[in-house]
């Protein structure tokens, strides 16, 4: 019997339900998840930083103070390292404030697909990754999103590529400098095809994309390290220039090996570690048919039965864990500078990363984990229940354990569950077992 | 639920590892599979072998790294030489508790993906294009399966990551300090009775729970340091423990590599030696192993840095160890003498030392070795790496 209420819908396609809040009927309604993506989400844009072109600005004058001796300038608004912790805090409680949970679930699939790690210098970067290319083809082509996120200033750092010069252009010959092949293998193996290619067509997508330099307001080529000549890549022939790039882009973008990663990457988001084969078969010829649209694709996915099944399947990341344990016990994330927070050593940033998901820190350029293992170590685990602990702490002294589970749960948790939260000595300890049990991990 | 269906954490942990377990007969608790230790240190990135232990003998090399030769490296055997950051190990090589492995690799050598080659290394099936065997398990938990009176203490990985290299059949253990548990017994217990229910959560849960009995060592709640890191391994190998295998990352210098390697190995030579250190008496019985998914290109790229390769380095400590010298055959670097004309060409496979570590350190037998642990690995003759 499937539950009447939309918490698969919410759970599974969202970051859960809120505390307090009232739950829409109808079960998991297609129509309603699609409408989010074209619906204002106000409390989520409130989270929005400053833009790249801003970035850019505030970085630059932050270089000039600092040659000119002066101190950096003290307004928050303008200075980077508030920023920067502005930045990380969104990355969960944008998810936890949203209205529109599906949007914010397919940005962090989106982004954690084309991840960019920080290393030092670049963290200032990712936000606008993240708000500027991935965001706007949520709704759009995948195509374009890849071509976006490959001119991001933060990707051509964090894969060396505002590095690389052809060694026959004139800075090459000049400096004796050469290729680095880094993002040009990422491009092929991580961002589009996964398989498919050759170390020549790395090498040779390395010579075209030598050049390729960081800039606040749209693409831009260093033209003195472009290397000059033909290149040939998966058969096709490439010249010079900004628009070749974005033909390569848009050509690998819409090859069959593209169709089927990026059709099993959403169904193994949404629906298990293992999805169905017929979902992503259906998923991939969508893509192919669509010329790359993303929004046929969601509707597929929504509409297959798999999407339906009352059992949850995935875990929940520790970005969701958090955010949807926020939303159940009626906070923020704004709280972690409070002193009942602080007194507990919760700060959102270093639970995250005990949690084996440090903000903006993936370890490798393939993003975090997308299947439950990578999350599940003992440590990890542990670090999952000292935070649902520590929450249920804080927040659960006059709490309705019981009441609680079965609005955020209803139907979807075992009764092994219910037996257990009610089964607690105290309140908040109930609403410590509800947060950390296997039920609640899940979506 | 009754919490007093439930019973304690401890004995609860080991009778769900029991049940898991094949290997376990009643009397095998005691630890039973002797003094020698095996440490196996996954370098995360793709160590440029050919920085690390520089072949200044070799009359290509110079040429090849016009900037990465550059300092003072530490004369090894009048061809090799350590890369200066590493000097710290020196007194090891001296004391022939220190050794290399030149020119090795995964048979995977081709596709030169990260990603594909750590899953080739850690499950050691030897595949050309880094397929896995049907398992999906990795190749150090095979051999714990064949070590006679492991228990599931015998083996850890340590760190907050999953290492696939000991996950499987055999039940072994992961561990990470974290804080004792603010909830009430009866809380613990509820928590417990849900998580021992779901087939995801049981096992990693289980350990979980022991991962708070662990500490006389104040360890901070973020990212171990190296030093502190390297003693809580020894403080595992000083208990029931006898593998323990952890991970290094931040090896995959495409930039500016020559900041990134004197960092990286300053870090590693404090962990070994901070093993060293806290094993005591037992470092004379142990030996420890890196291994890397690749090498890196013999020629520097266009930004100071290595890209991605094949011929790789090993490095070996302990005092176990016959070391002293640098192992392998050593293919040159001159003119044909690449592979592809740009990447060390490895003379061995990387499987065969480890093989021959796990035959010589737990007495595993060959045969096994060569069919359950690195399917269709041939061995060739014992290196000699082990006293």
């Amino acid at each position: 019997m499937p539950d009447p209420a939309s918490r698969l819908e919410e759970i599974r396609f969202g970051y859960g339900p809120r505390v307090g809040q009232a739950l829409a009927s109808g079960g998991l309604d297609p129509d309603r998840v699609m409408a989010q993506l074209t619906a204002r989400d106000k409390p989520a844009e409130a989270w929005t930083g400053p833009t790249l072109a801003d970035r850019f600005v505030l970085i630059d004058d932050q270089v000039a103070r600092r040659r000119a001796k002066l101190a950096p300038l003290t307004d928050p608004t303008y200075n980077l390292n508030t920023i920067r912790a502005r930045d990380a805090l969104a990355f969960i409680a944008r998810p936890t404030a949203a209205s529109c949970g599906f949007v914010e679930r397919l940005v962090n699939l989106w982004s954690n697909r084309l991840t960019v790690a920080s290393s030092p210098g670049v963290a200032i970067l990712i936000p606008p990754l993240r708000d500027e290319a991935v965001r706007p083809h949520i709704t759009g082509r995948f195509p374009d999103m890849l071509r976006a996120v490959l001119w991001q200033p933060a990707m051509l750092a964090y894969l060396n590529q505002n590095v690389s010069s052809g060694p026959n252009s004139s800075y090459g010959l000049r400096k004796g400098r050469g290729l680095n092949e880094n993002l040009a293998r990422e491009l092929l193996e991580l961002h589009s095809m996964g398989t498919g290619f050759t170390q020549a067509d790395v090498t040779e997508l390395a010579r075209l994309l030598a050049g390729m330099q960081a800039a606040g307001n749209g693409p831009e080529l260093d033209e003195r390290r472009v290397e000059p000549g033909e290149k040939t890549i998966l058969g096709d022939t490439y010249t010079t220039g900004i628009p070749e790039i974005d033909r390569l882009a848009e050509t690998i973008a819409m090859r069959p090996e593209t169709a089927h990663s990026v059709a099993r990457m959403l169904a193994r988001h949404f629906i298990a570690d293992e999805p169905p084969a017929d979902l992503v078969e259906t998923l991939a010829q969508t893509y192919l048919q669509s010329g790359g649209h993303l929004p046929p694709m969601y509707r597929a996915l929504l509409t297959h039965p798999a999407a339906h099944d009352q059992t949850l399947h995935k875990l929940r990341s520790p970005q969701d864990f958090m955010a949807a344990s926020l939303r159940a016990t009626g906070l923020s994330g704004d709280e972690e500078e409070t002193p009942a927070f602080r007194k507990k050593g919760m700060r959102l940033g270093e639970v995250m990363a005990r949690m084996g998901q440090p903000v903006f820190a993936a370890r490798r350029p393939d993003g975090w984990p997308e299947t439950a293992p990578g999350f599940l170590t003992p440590p990890m685990v542990a670090a999952r229940l000292e935070w649902a602990t520590d929450l249920a702490r804080l927040t659960g002294e006059r709490a309705d354990p019981v009441a609680q589970a079965q609005h955020l749960l209803g139907d979807l948790g075992t009764p092994l569950l219910f037996g257990a939260v009610a089964g607690a000595e105290q309140r908040w300890e109930g609403l410590a077992v509800l947060l950390g049990s296997p039920d609640f991990m899940r979506r | 639920m009754s919490p007093t269906h439930l019973v304690s954490r401890r004995a609860f942990l080991i009778g769900c590892s029991v049940a898991a377990s094949p290997l376990v007969t009643s009397v095998t608790f005691a630890a039973a599979t002797g003094e020698n230790r095996l440490v196996i240190i996954l370098l995360r990135g793709a160590m440029d072998g050919l920085d690390v232990v520089r072949p200044i003998g070799d009359p290509g090399y110079a040429a090849l790294r016009p900037t990465l030769a550059a300092g003072e490296p530490l004369n090894l055997d009048g061809f090799f030489a350590l890369h200066p950051a590493a000097a710290a190990l020196m007194p090891l090589w001296n004391a022939g508790q220190l050794g290399f492995v030149q020119a090795v690799a995964t048979p995977y050598r081709i596709g030169r993906s990260h990603f594909v080659a750590q899953d080739a290394l850690e499950n050691g099936a030897g595949a050309a294009d880094g397929g896995m065997t049907p398992a999906r398990d990795g190749w150090l938990n095979r051999a714990v399966g064949l070590i006679p009176g492991a228990t599931p203490d015998t083996a850890v990985s340590i760190g907050r990551e999953r290492m696939m290299i000991l996950d499987g059949a055999q039940p072994t253990g992961h561990w990470f300090p974290s804080e004792e548990s603010a909830l009430s017994a009866q809380g613990q217990a509820l928590l417990a009775a849900l998580h021992s229910a779901d087939p995801l959560f049981a096992g990693p849960f289980a350990q979980a729970q022991t991962l708070t009995q662990t500490a006389n060592l104040e360890i901070p709640r973020d990212d171990l340091a190296y030093r502190s890191f390297g003693t809580y391994v020894a403080d595992r190998l000083r208990a029931e423990q006898r593998i323990a295998s952890f991970s290094v990352g931040g090896w995959d210098t495409h930039q500016s590599q020559a900041r990134t390697m004197s960092d990286r190995l300053a870090s590693l030579s404090e962990t070994i030696l901070s093993i060293q250190s806290g094993l005591g008496k037992h470092w004379d019985t142990t030996l420890v192993l890196t291994m890397t998914e690749f090498g890196r290109t013999a020629r520097e790229n266009g930004s100071n840095g290595t890209d991605h390769g094949t011929g790789g380095l090993m490095i070996a400590a302990g005092g176990a160890l016959r070391g002293g010298r640098v192992f392998g055959q050593w293919p040159g670097l001159g003119e044909g003498q690449l592979l592809a004309e740009r990447d060390l060409m490895p003379t061995a496979d990387v499987r065969a030392y480890a093989a021959w570590a796990l035959r010589s350190m737990f007495g595993i037998e060959a045969q096994a070795l060569q069919s359950q642990v690195f399917p269709g690995l041939d061995m060739g003759d014992d290196p000699g790496l082990v006293l």
